[in-house]
């Protein structure tokens, strides 16, 4: 029986990988289909490890830029942070949302950059799609191979002016923007929006 | 998490011929982004003992960094990589036994077909489960408890709880955990064989995921609250798939 602490911890580290998966590419002129994009993006992203020794090294600065050029643009960051709000959204001013949106992405970015450098023995198969809105909103499930198990991550994309961008990642089913829910809904009631910023921006080391 | 893997996995290999047909080639960019629906109010999870679960956690963190944290950067330094996975392997071995007992439970018989196949092949090829020949022919592990089975007979979590050592549960949980210690042969062994056992299995699986710990830490406003969040959402995903496999 596995203790189920681990269970959390693991799921928190496959949200790691996650993150990874999914990269911009640089020229997107025509956009793709999203199951066509993921599965390009994931093939750059997992050679561009492999073949730069530096991107295999957690903590690199160059790991988190090529996050920021990469990753970073292929992700709705305010869709993210709406969800995971959720009403609480609507209840702040547009400055606050902001810097939550700000604060928030830095959060993510900072904490699951390094799992890029994972790709160096792993591959993303991506197996199907799902629609939830054609041309609109669907989800791209993947696997990850490469370890005993393959690990399943599933990304919800939604199609904007910028094109395709994700706006959920879900680890064996388990939602990475739900899982700031509680925290988010926790925070707000007690010490209000700006408490949220606060303690956004104390993680983040401001 | 390797159970849970497999669960997944399964899933995974049934969903193609589910999904419809993938949009293929070029997708038009929307004209307007869709709006997000109004979010619906999300019932806040019940934690009736916040306040003693939070002291729990603590002591529970506290116990990591002093004993189990030594332990598990002992054992990794000492027992080659081969020999931890022949150990987690023997023990989820012994640990498909009672996922198929479950499954059988959960009225799933086909998926607890897989399990006992897979501890026939493990037990013998598989040298007493040391390794897991199962997943090389494509039965992968998945997970099942009897607190999943619990939940899928309709019976509801009921509040979190953070028990002493072994971290987040909730009271359905507990009671299926309780069940299998009970039932668990090594529970009847003589006080050392049996503490060994248990010791062994719980620095093995604890070993397994200590990497992943810091990254819930640093990516966590409140870790007990994102903790909870995972461990909820895993088991309530544990019930569901339980209920729609049969």
């Amino acid at each position: 029986m596995m203790s189920l602490v681990e269970r959390a911890a693991r799921i928190g580290a496959l949200l790691g990988v996650l993150l990874s998966a999914v990269i911009s590419t640089s020229v997107y002129a025509d956009a793709p289909a999203p199951d066509e994009l993921v599965r390009k993006l994931a093939a750059e992203m997992t050679s561009a490890v492999r073949s730069d020794p530096e991107l295999q090294n957690p903590g690199s600065l160059k790991i988190s830029d090529f996050v920021q050029k990469n990753i970073v643009p292929r992700f709705d960051f305010e869709r993210i942070t709406q969800i995971a709000m959720g009403r609480n959204w609507a209840k702040a001013n547009s400055a606050e949302q902001k810097q939550i949106v700000t604060e928030f992405s830095k959060l993510l970015t900072r904490t699951y950059s390094n799992a890029i450098s994972t790709l160096k023995d792993l591959d993303v198969e991506v197996k199907s799609t799902r629609v939830m809105t054609p041309n609109a909103d669907v989800t791209v499930k993947t696997q990850m191979i490469g370890r005993p198990q393959p690990v399943s991550i599933d990304y919800s994309l939604i199609n904007g002016p910028a094109g395709w961008k994700v706006y959920d990642v879900t680890v064996e089913g388990i939602s990475l923007v739900a899982a700031y829910r509680d925290e988010f809904a926790g925070l707000v009631s007690q010490s209000g929006t700006s408490g949220l910023i606060d303690a956004l921006k104390k993680k983040n080391g401001g | 998490m390797k159970r849970i893997a497999t669960i997944v996995f399964m899933l995974a290999l049934v969903a193609p011929s589910l999904v419809a047909a993938a949009p293929s080639k070029k997708a038009k960019p929307a004209v307007a982004p869709i709006p997000l629906e109004e979010p619906a109010e999300i019932a806040p999870p019940n934690d009736l003992f916040e306040p003693i679960n939070r002291v729990t956690f603590a002591v529970n963190d506290g116990i990591d960094l002093i004993i189990v944290n030594p332990l598990v950067a002992l054992w990794n330094g000492l027992m080659p990589s081969f020999v931890r996975t022949g150990v987690g392997n023997f023990f989820n071995n012994l640990d498909d036994v009672y996922v198929g007992v479950n499954h059988l439970l959960q009225g799933n018989g086909s998926r607890a077909g897989v399990d006992f196949e897979r501890v026939a092949v493990n037990s013998t090829v598989g040298i007493g489960g040391l390794i897991d020949v199962g997943a090389k022919m494509g039965l992968q592990k998945v997970d099942g408890d009897f607190g999943q089975t619990l939940g899928v007979w309709g019976l509801p979590t009921g509040p979190y709880v953070i028990l002493p050592l072994i971290g987040p549960s909730t009271v359905r949980e507990s009671a299926g955990r309780s069940v299998r210690v009970m039932t668990d042969p090594r529970t009847y062994l003589d006080a050392v064989p049996s503490y060994s056992l248990m010791g062994l299995e719980y620095l093995q699986t604890r070993a397994d995921a200590k990497a992943n710990e810091g990254l819930i830490a640093a990516s966590s406003l409140d870790r007990y609250v994102f903790i909870r969040n995972l461990y909820l959402q895993k088991r309530s995903l544990m019930v569901k798939s339980g209920q729609t496999q049969h």
